[in-house]
């Protein structure tokens, strides 16, 4: 679904639409505002918004510069009205810059007024520079931060600034929709003939324009001489004008089960691909998936640490597998000794930050370290390994077409032993062989030789988890009860985590706590804690008070039944994204307390969910004599769903949350 | 200078001596300290060396040894610096269990981190981080820091235990003081008074401390100085980016924070013309007060900008006018400022914001606040105002800045007052339901609940700071009931110095009642339940505070479908106790349930032996607000 979408869009690109509008101008003339323009009354945006973005109008274009090469330039300007207080936020502004050795991002010409409607005059307020802040956020970043001077509601504030940048990579994307509504936005690319970007487009709102036309330009270049003098250059090239306007565009909203917010707003962005001077061949800058994996490999940040012997380890190698002998122990040996003995300390790399070496004599490292060293080591051990990087949810989808390695931000290994393929992330906590919930976000990508892509869905991960309680009476007239949980490997690691900054205790304290039965809890436990290649098993024994009452009414979920629908919200605009499809039973096989008889039941129940995706059983039977079972199942057999579905969805958990709710009522024998 | 140089060649000397090899071994920590411990201080070493007003210097080596995961907090080195306060030096070194030296801190691995917070528009806080990232248990840290202050408002304190679950093994601080130059502190739970030495012309103040046990988490528990030892240290004369000034009382304080202001209280005359126009025909001053604090919200924004001695002192009256924003310093000198042009006196006042209790030690005069608010006295009372909100009524504070101690200053200097107290009979929340519950067991319900003072900060903050669909898709997901929809909702405000809110919700919520075969389970405690119960602690150490003070009433109606007779109906209960009443009442007549709740719920400080009788009290609460009628069909 969002192959085909992002698809269509590429075609529209393709195909410049010729419509009767595409002549249309930008409908705000900056600097200039008029009583008139404090009037939104006429626009069709949502009244409870904030702040409305009038228009947010980019250009960026190419000049020839003095450094021998050349300079991208953005000009922005946007114009926003403050229609509440809880909109001053639109006042304030970011802008980041990076820098590099000489190479540099510039801000310049930065203005920016506030227009405040006094009666009938237009009174203007322009911010001051000693207004503009920097922040310096790394060694190569620096935020320029400013707000806008004497904003109320209502004033209407401009600003405009011009982003120089050496970095022909960083042709700068363009966000059409945001946290505010916006009535025109509109993004224009000068683009010489001689470099080639790749469009990137996302979102579900259509272009009210998208055109392109033709035109011829002169670029200067000079190339600095060092001691000689500088040689000038004139190239000339027609130029691409491709012009992008949504029109009214609705506000972004952030709703649960989503992967992130950023794989459905409406954008576009470039990656450089090609460069075409005349009277040279056809330069390939971003290439194919086949030359960004060699230039990868190449790269003394990422694969050209692989590649070599890496002697260093030849001691460490030997007394951490001693008399292991099969391949597949060795990589366990080799993925638990970093897991267990390094500590992460970014979980969003792609690159080495330090040499292999400082890497394990440090024992810390970003996961691209961490992964990268588990890899070194796994072919110290002649153990077939390769970089797979992908790209976790929260940092949205990455790219199948396109080699865009920016779109990646983690790296796990993938280790090919006996013809079986195990994916690695020494990273994290985890099983060998087993990667979190976040990794499971579309499309990866080896990194090698043959760099296939590898499709990790949400779809494909199965949790599953059973939870069984007996209860039985005992002599003193009270009933005894055993609980016990095998988690799925994904809850496994939530629970771990959980339990590393909390610790056990905790956990159980909150259990007693959340328990709405008069019970005391024993011999409580937690198997395979530090095992992290199993599932973990939680159990504890109970005794329920004896109580005296004529009618005792009970809910066989012990706690464990859903309680809230996970879909609260009434209607949905994304698609639903779960992180994974689940199984999940719970078995309660129950004696009736001594002296009681059953006197009500709940009643069975089936209910399937779009044909057979998801399931829910509820089945009540007798047990012997003297007892009965309760069994929920859920299986859920897909993590995504389209918005569509979202009201049988929500139904489904609601029937679900329904059935949970419901009470066995024991009476007295008379 | 010299001296100086050679005193500290000598002290690192020294502490290496200390940190010699299997110093650090774990086998050498005494048993007690290991109860309750996730993180053992083996050593600490403070010293604060005072040249003058204006210059001084901070060492602080420390040792921890970390038993576990949960200790690894205190296993990093996160120093703030800026430009009155930078880092001269940072060394490290891990330890392995037998005390034998692993590495070294590399000053490549220190990272330079920005330490300006979201909510800041530009400040001068920077943080220095690093962290060895060790991970075979148990293991030992050690930092060494060197700071330089360009100013001397600040003495570092000393906190032995810094948090719970940590021992210490043996810790000192000492302050080095030159002629001429005093300082005052105050000692908790620190049974005598410091040696004192002198060296040359300067003296030497030591405090020391060993083998001091964890001290295990407790909720409501008291302030922290009340519980283990803490130092505090301050200075009496003190400079700050050319300014001087005197902490020897909260006088001496205060006028040194009305200095930094002086003179900062000049508006531009088209505001003065303002003034005048709004308040020279109003006879009533608090109606006065009531249109310049409108005025103020209406013009006026939060921003901070925060830069050096721009930490303490206000940006003139002229800038808030001009920019229409400013930080809380800001735009309270301009709220002082217009007041003062429509003749009513106000008080620059120093606060210690934030939900709850704060650390705040009254005793010890020292700049201990992060606020700024207003007082403006009346003849019979005060009116209090918060000058960064745009929405709160005058003369109400919130539970952000009510009821703790304050800094009023004014010429003659600063006067250490409280700010209003809102107890039991101003926090009210009083809600009526009628409801009618359907065959399916669906729920039909009416609720009008008027929120008054700190029950309404919450819903006052939602109501003003969101739109109207943000505020319906919060009622649509925060309430609690399964499965419902607000199919419409209605707020009133009543703002006063005791402001309310009233609330009308219309609720529908799909099997709020269970239907079974032919019973039907129905909770008449529709939204106001209590949903934590407490474990009893019989090894409850500390007394127990609490500070939030409330009353809530319901009343409910529910009309249940015809052909039901009940079959159970909660008992009633009636708790009168230390930590409140309770009244929880349900008759049934006909097809309608009656239910009856009433909460009130005390503050004040009680008895640690309470603590069990607090937790039957809100145990017995629980079980009450969650039971259920349950009804049969008639045969």
């Amino acid at each position: 679904m969002r192959q085909n979408f992002l698809l269509l869009i590429q075609l529209l690109f393709l195909l410049p639409l010729n419509n009767a509008f595409s002549q249309e101008k930008t409908p705000v003339k900056f600097g200039k505002i008029t009583p008139l323009d404090f009037d939104l009354t006429k626009q069709p945006f949502d009244t409870s918004a904030n702040a409305v973005v009038i228009a947010d109008i980019g250009v960026s274009s190419f000049e020839g510069n003095s450094k021998g090469w050349f300079t991208l330039v953005h000009k922005r300007q946007k114009r926003i009205k403050i229609l509440n207080r809880n909109g001053f936020d639109a006042a304030n502004a970011e802008i980041m810059l990076y820098s590099k050795g000489s190479e540099e991002e510039r801000l310049e010409n930065l203005k920016a007024t506030t227009y405040n409607l006094e009666g009938d005059k237009v009174i203007e307020t322009k911010l001051d520079n000693s207004g503009v802040f920097k922040e310096k956020i790394s060694k190569n970043h620096l935020l320029k931060k400013f707000t806008l001077p004497a904003v109320k509601e209502g004033s209407i504030i401009e600003y405009s600034y011009t982003l120089t940048s050496d970095f022909l990579f960083n042709l700068q994307p363009w966000s059409f929709q945001g946290e505010y509504p916006c009535l025109w936005s509109e993004y224009e690319v000068d683009m010489p003939q001689f470099f080639n970007y790749t469009f990137i487009a996302q979102g579900y709102i259509p272009f009210y324009i998208n055109k392109a036309s033709s035109s011829f330009a002169n670029y200067r270049v000079q190339v600095p001489g060092g001691t000689s003098s500088n040689e000038n250059y004139s190239i000339n090239a027609n130029v691409t004008r491709k012009r992008w306007v949504m029109k009214d565009v609705p506000a972004l909203k952030e709703e649960n089960f989503t992967s992130t917010i950023g794989n459905h707003v409406a954008k576009i962005e470039f990656q450089l691909s090609q460069y075409l001077f005349p009277n040279s061949p056809v330069k390939d800058i971003m290439g194919n998936w086949f030359t960004a994996t060699e230039e990868m490999l190449k790269l003394e940040e990422f694969g050209q640490p692989l590649e070599k012997e890496n002697n260093w380890l030849n001691d460490d190698l030997r007394e951490i597998l001693s008399n292991t002998k099969s391949s597949l122990d060795k990589a366990k040996k080799i993925f638990s000794f970093i897991r267990d003995n390094f500590t992460c300390t970014d979980h969003s790399d792609v690159y080495l930050n330090n040499s292999l070496k400082t890497i394990f004599k440090n024992k810390n490292g970003s996961v691209a370290d961490l992964n990268l060293l588990l890899i070194a080591m796994l072919r110290h051990e002649n153990i077939q390994a390769v970089p797979l990087l992908l790209s976790t949810r929260d940092h949205g989808f990455a790219s199948e077409l396109y080699p865009l390695i920016g779109r990646f931000n983690y790296v796990v290994a993938m280790a090919t032993i006996d013809t079986v393929n195990y994916y690695l992330d020494a990273s994290r906590p985890l099983g060998f062989g087993k990667l979190a919930a976040d990794c499971y976000n579309g499309v990866a990508r080896i990194i090698s030789n043959h760099p296939f892509p590898i499709y990790l869905e949400a779809d494909s991960v199965k949790e599953q988890k059973i939870t069984s309680v007996i209860i039985v009476n005992n002599d003193k007239g009270q009933l005894d009860g055993a609980y016990q949980s095998a988690l799925g490997p994904l809850e496994s690691f939530a629970l771990r985590s959980q339990i590393k900054s909390k610790g056990e205790d905790a956990y159980f304290k909150k259990l007693k706590a959340a328990s709405s039965l008069d019970m005391d809890i024993v011999t409580e436990g937690i198997d395979s804690l530090k095992r992290f290649d199993d599932p973990l098993q939680i159990h504890y024994d109970f005794t329920i008070k004896g109580a005296d009452e004529d009618i005792v009414y009970f809910n066989p979920m012990m706690g464990e039944g859903y309680k809230d629908n996970l879909f609260k919200a009434a209607e949905r605009k994304y698609p639903v994204e779960m992180p994974y499809t689940f199984d999940e039973t719970f078995i309660l096989n129950m004696e009736t307390p001594k002296n009681y008889v059953i006197d009500e039941l709940p009643k069975s129940a089936r209910v399937e969910f779009n044909g057979g995706e998801g399931l829910f059983e509820y089945l009540v039977g007798k047990n012997g004599s003297t007892g009965f079972q309760i069994r929920s199942r859920i299986v859920m057999k897909k993590a995504n769903f389209l918005p569509e579905d979202y009201n049988s969805l929500r139904d489904f958990f609601g029937y679900i949350v329904k059935k949970h709710g419901e009470q066995i009522v024991f009476k007295k024998k008379s | 200078m010299k001296l100086l140089l050679i005193l500290l060649l000598n002290g690192i000397a020294m502490s290496q001596a200390f940190a010699g090899e299997g110093d650090y071994a774990v086998s050498k920590i005494p048993a007690p300290l290991l109860v309750n411990a996730n993180a053992v201080k083996r050593y600490e070493d403070i010293r604060f060396e005072v040249s003058d007003l204006e210059k001084a210097r901070y060492f602080r080596k420390v040792a921890y040894t970390i038993l576990n995961e949960k200790g690894d907090k205190f296993a990093q080195c996160l120093q703030h610096y800026d430009k009155l306060q930078t880092v001269e030096s940072i060394e490290g070194r891990v330890y392995d269990e037998t005390g034998k030296k692993i590495k070294s801190l590399r000053n490549a691995d220190i990272s330079d981190l920005s330490g300006t917070e979201g909510g800041s528009l530009a400040d001068d806080n920077r943080i220095k981080f690093h962290n060895f990232y060790h991970k075979a248990y148990p293991y030992t840290v050690e930092y060494e820091v060197e700071l330089k202050f360009n100013y001397t408002m600040f003495y570092p304190g000393w906190i032995p235990l810094e948090d719970e679950n940590l021992s210490m093994e043996s810790g000192k601080i000492s302050v080095i003081l030159p002629e001429g130059i005093n300082f005052r502190y105050k000692a908790f739970n620190y049974p005598q008074e410091p040696v004192v030495t002198s060296q040359k012309s300067s003296k030497i103040y030591t405090w020391e401390l060993k083998n001091l046990a964890a001290v295990e988490y407790e909720s409501a528990s008291p302030y922290w100085y009340e519980i283990t030892p803490v130092i505090c240290m301050g200075p009496v004369e003190f400079a700050v980016e050319g300014y001087k000034g005197n902490m020897a009382s909260w006088q001496d304080f205060g006028k040194f924070v009305y200095a930094l202001k002086a003179g900062k209280d000049q508006l531009p005359e088209n505001i003065k013309k303002t003034v005048h126009e709004l308040t020279d025909e109003v006879a009533d001053p608090r109606r006065k007060v009531d249109i310049l604090y409108n005025f103020l919200q209406a013009n006026s924004r939060y921003i901070s900008v925060q830069l050096g001695i721009g930490g303490w002192q206000p940006f003139d009256a002229k800038y808030v006018a001009t920019n229409r924003y400013g930080d809380c310093k800001a735009l309270t000198n301009y709220m002082y400022s217009l007041l003062k042009e429509a003749g009513i006196k106000s008080y620059y006042t120093l606060v210690k914001a934030g939900q709850g209790k704060t650390f705040f030690i009254s005793s010890f005069p020292s700049s201990q606040f992060t606020h700024a608010i207003l007082s403006v006295p009346m003849q019979k009372d005060t009116i209090w105002l918060e000058c960064t909100s745009q929405t709160l009524p005058a003369g109400y504070l919130s539970g952000f800045t009510s009821d703790r101690y304050a800094l009023m200053v004014d010429e003659e200097g600063g006067t250490l007052v409280k700010t209003p107290r809102y107890g039991m009979n101003d926090n009210l929340q009083i809600r009526k339901i009628k409801a009618e519950i359907n065959p399916e067991g669906q729920l039909t319900t009416d609720v009008v609940t008027v929120y008054k003072a700190r029950q309404q900060d919450e819903l006052h903050s939602l109501i003003k700071g969101y739109s109207k669909e943000k505020v319906s898709e919060h009622l649509k997901d925060e309430i609690d009931l399964p499965n419902y929809d607000v199919v419409s909702f209605h707020y009133k405000e009543d703002p006063s110095p005791l402001p309310s809110i009233t609330e009308d919700l219309k609720i529908t919520s799909n099997n709020y009642a269970q239907v079974t075969g032919k019973r039907l389970f129905v909770c008449p405690n529709l939204l106001s339940k209590n949903h934590s119960k407490l474990s009893s602690d019989s090894t409850r150490k500390y007394d127990i505070d609490l500070t939030y003070a409330y009353t809530d009433i319901d009343t409910v109606e529910i009309k249940i479908p015809a052909g039901y007779i009940p079959e159970a109906i909660p008992k009633n209960i009636n708790i009168n106790g230390s930590f409140g009443n309770y009244v929880s009442s349900v008759v049934v007549s006909n097809d309608r349930i009656m239910y009856y709740r009433s909460m009130e719920r005390f503050a004040g400080r009680f008895s640690a032996k309470k603590y069990d009788e607090l937790v039957n009290f809100n145990n017995q609460i629980y079980r009450a607000d969650n039971s259920k009628l349950v009804f049969v069909k008639k045969e």
